[in-house]
């Protein structure tokens, strides 16, 4: 199982699936698939952080591994999906600037302009071949996080895209240099403050405000009905 | 004793946003005066604690870690910060008084203003006690997510849209500032076993850095900092968040500009020392002056009141860019001091605009009529404000302005636009305030009586931006001085 070129092998394909859902996330409209895929994608990261510490043997890659495959792919869906329960929307169907199909085109644009740029940092980085493609690939997927953002009307959507990009972030992360743990869980203690902030907002948003003021007195974590 | 610091920091807050929680779970009939109470203590207490920092040894490791660190430029933060928050925290005792009078809030939400606003003041003075970079982004992080919880505590569903593009433009914008830090960890790692984020540490190393690879993670890293002090073009969240925002919290986002200022002048003295600051330099002008340009011309078509002092704050980050992008002491010197000057400036501008939208229920400009006899104060406040915003002589800005100008001389196209930028700013806010000053008609309007706690904070402001303009004293520019030295921009 010590086999690099296996490893490397699965490392390549567990990325090119981080890609594809990455593009699922750009054109999907229904929120609960977009929940889905969220979830399949940080569990495809929890997968390639384990793979990388079966790699290297850092400490740290398993239990980044384990803490992403806990609070992403289990922990943020689930908070996500009760939230849906409680606003009235159920799909996404609004496009801003860009529509799915131009999104994927300016994607690839994004993809082949952010290789260009690091492939010139390389050697002054000393990436190797396969760290030099996670690297692209964790940039591209923050910035198709960005292009969700941007795209998309409704909050929850957005709010999809930004973890998307957080999840960009770490991919990158892991591929650069990892930071120190507790940094690392600081991090993800202010991403699910942002969550839920934002996912109040959205709810916000989407009720009357006397509702949202209930929510905020509570923290957002008001379990009313 | 230092050591200490990190702690004794945090308890004040924590004490008081627990105490805002637990009076508003057991005392039914807890009301604003309470809580402000709370708050005003809270902000008494972290101005001793400031004095007390102000009075200890520096720089020195607050932390075995090396995560928090304390040098003059943290401390100098922290006094202003501290001050204003002191201010703040007194304005809103008349003012939320004034919004529930109104129902422009709700009393059940006031545990949920008091408690957001005592954990920012927190949040501000730990970022800038942060030594590690990754540290200080979390604290940034944080008080997003504070200020945006005090924006929403309004019932206006405008709010909450305000609320929500600060969230996301801030926050996006600090994902690549993310990327930054981490391509600087890894640079890091060549020149320190290890690596390290602390600034002290890459400070002493920087000369190993690759430039190229720097200026990579620098620009990344300017985005999500610039983007907090209102950099263009991230700075789209700012006129409404500002616009929006309750008068007293308003003014509480000088200290949180400052703060990602501040992270830009940790980030520009690596940069200096890694010996090569011409592409950075470059890059901190060519935004600096956008930022003025865009400031400017939207000066020209505003209607509300808050939103052009929001457009005079994104100027000053536009004038603090260009300041750092010069890279000369002298200019770097006059950026410290704009750190000291701009916050009260606002200050003073924020609570004299609360007072007329108390008087006028709006911050649109054709609510406003014959504002000198209604409300004398706020509008020799506003006018006061905007005079020294502008850089009228005699007022603090001016000699920021003077001496960046006199550096930028060396660079005479640059200058002239600049120049010319800056009088369009002076025309776009003078018209305003001309405007507002003489409009006629309209009904007859009761005067709202603005009460002493509203008052008290104007003054203070007044006099401290009069003293500052007039004379800079000799021990506020030795702290300048020393700042500059600890972060190496001294020739």
């Amino acid at each position: 199982m010590n086999d690099p070129l296996l490893i490397a092998v699965i490392i390549r394909i567990l990325l090119v699936l981080i890609l594809g859902t990455a593009v699922l996330v750009i054109t999907q409209r229904s929120l609960r698939s977009l929940f889905t895929i969220y979830s399949i994608q940080s569990l495809l990261l929890a997968l390639l952080a384990l793979v990388l510490y079966w790699q290297e043997g850092i400490f740290s890659l398993l239990l980044i591994s384990l803490l992403t495959l806990v609070s992403k792919a289990i922990v943020i869906p689930l908070f996500l999906r009760r939230l849906l329960r409680k606003i009235p929307i159920k799909r996404d169907l609004e496009f801003r600037y860009l529509t799915p199909i131009s999104s994927i085109l300016v994607s690839i644009g994004l993809l082949f302009g952010v290789y260009r740029l690091f492939y010139k940092l390389s050697d002054e980085l000393n990436f190797e071949p396969l760290f030099l493609l996670g690297t692209v690939i964790g940039v591209s997927l923050a910035l198709m996080g960005m292009m969700v953002i941007f795209s998309r009307r409704k909050v929850i959507t957005k709010t999809v895209g930004y973890l998307t990009m957080e999840n960009g972030v770490l991919l990158f992360g892991l591929f650069v240099a990892e930071l120190p743990f507790i940094i690392e869980v600081l991090i993800l203690v202010d991403l699910l403050m942002i969550l839920v902030l934002a996912s109040l907002l959205a709810f916000g948003i989407d009720s009357t405000i006397e509702s949202f003021h209930e929510r905020l007195r509570n923290f957002g974590m008001e379990a009313e009905e | 004793m230092a050591e200490n610091i990190i702690w004794i920091s945090g308890i004040p807050a924590l004490l008081s946003s627990g105490l805002v929680l637990l009076v508003s779970r057991c005392f039914k009939r807890a009301g604003n005066h309470h809580y402000s109470l709370l708050a005003i203590i809270q902000a008494v207490i972290y101005m001793g604690l400031s004095i007390w920092m102000a009075s200890l040894n520096r720089p020195v490791e607050l932390s075995g870690n090396g995560y928090f660190y304390m040098d003059t430029l943290a401390v100098f933060e922290i006094l202003i910060t501290a001050a204003l928050f002191l201010l703040a925290a007194i304005y809103s005792r008349g003012y939320i008084d004034s919004l529930l009078k109104q129902e422009e809030i709700e009393e059940s939400l006031l545990p949920v203003f008091y408690g957001s606003f005592c954990l920012l003041e927190t949040v501000l003075i730990m970022g800038f006690l942060s030594n590690n970079l990754a540290l200080l982004w979390i604290f940034i992080e944080l008080s997003t997510i504070f200020s945006a919880v005090l924006i929403v505590t309004l019932k206006a569903r405008e709010n909450i849209t305000a609320a929500l593009k600060y969230v996301f433009v801030a926050s996006t914008s600090m994902l690549f500032t993310f990327m930054g830090i981490i391509i600087l960890f890894s640079l890091s790692q060549e020149a320190i076993s290890g690596g390290s984020l602390n600034w002290n540490s890459l400070m002493e190393n920087a000369a190993g850095f690759n430039q190229s690879a720097f200026n990579v993670a620098f620009i990344l890293m300017l985005i999500g900092f610039g983007a907090k002090s209102g950099m263009v073009p991230f700075h789209t969240w700012m006129p409404q968040a500002y616009a929006k925002a309750p008068s007293a919290v308003s003014v509480m986002y000088g200290p949180v500009l400052n703060l990602g200022l501040f992270a830009i002048i940790r980030l520009f003295s690596i940069s200096h020392q890694t010996g090569g600051t011409g592409l950075v330099s470059t890059t901190l002008l060519s935004i600096g002056t956008l930022t003025i340009g865009v400031a400017a011309f939207s000066l020209l078509a505003r209607t509300n009141t808050k939103k052009v002092i929001a457009f005079s704050a994104i100027e000053q980050t536009g004038l603090a860019l260009v300041g750092m992008g010069l890279a000369s002491p002298l200019a770097f010197f006059w950026v410290v001091f704009n750190q000291l000057a701009q916050p009260f400036i606002k200050a003073l501008l924020f609570f004299s605009a609360g007072i007329w939208h108390r008087q006028y229920l709006s911050n649109k400009i054709s609510a406003v009529i014959q504002p000198m006899s209604h409300q004398p104060l706020a509008s020799i406040g506003l006018i006061a404000g905007i005079a020294a915003a502008a850089g009228t002589p005699l007022l603090p800005v001016f000699l920021v302005k003077f001496n960046i100008l006199s550096v930028l001389a060396e660079k005479p196209l640059l200058f002239f636009v600049v120049l010319v930028l800056f009088m369009v700013v002076a025309a776009g806010m003078g018209y305003y305030f001309l405007k507002a000053f003489s409009q006629k008609g309209g009904a007859e309007i009761g005067q709202f009586k603005t009460p002493l706690s509203m008052k008290l904070p104007i003054i203070v402001c007044m006099v401290i931006i009069l003293i500052l303009g007039v004379h800079v004293p000799s021990w506020l520019t030795d702290i300048i001085n020393t700042i500059c030295a600890e972060l190496g921009m001294c020739a």
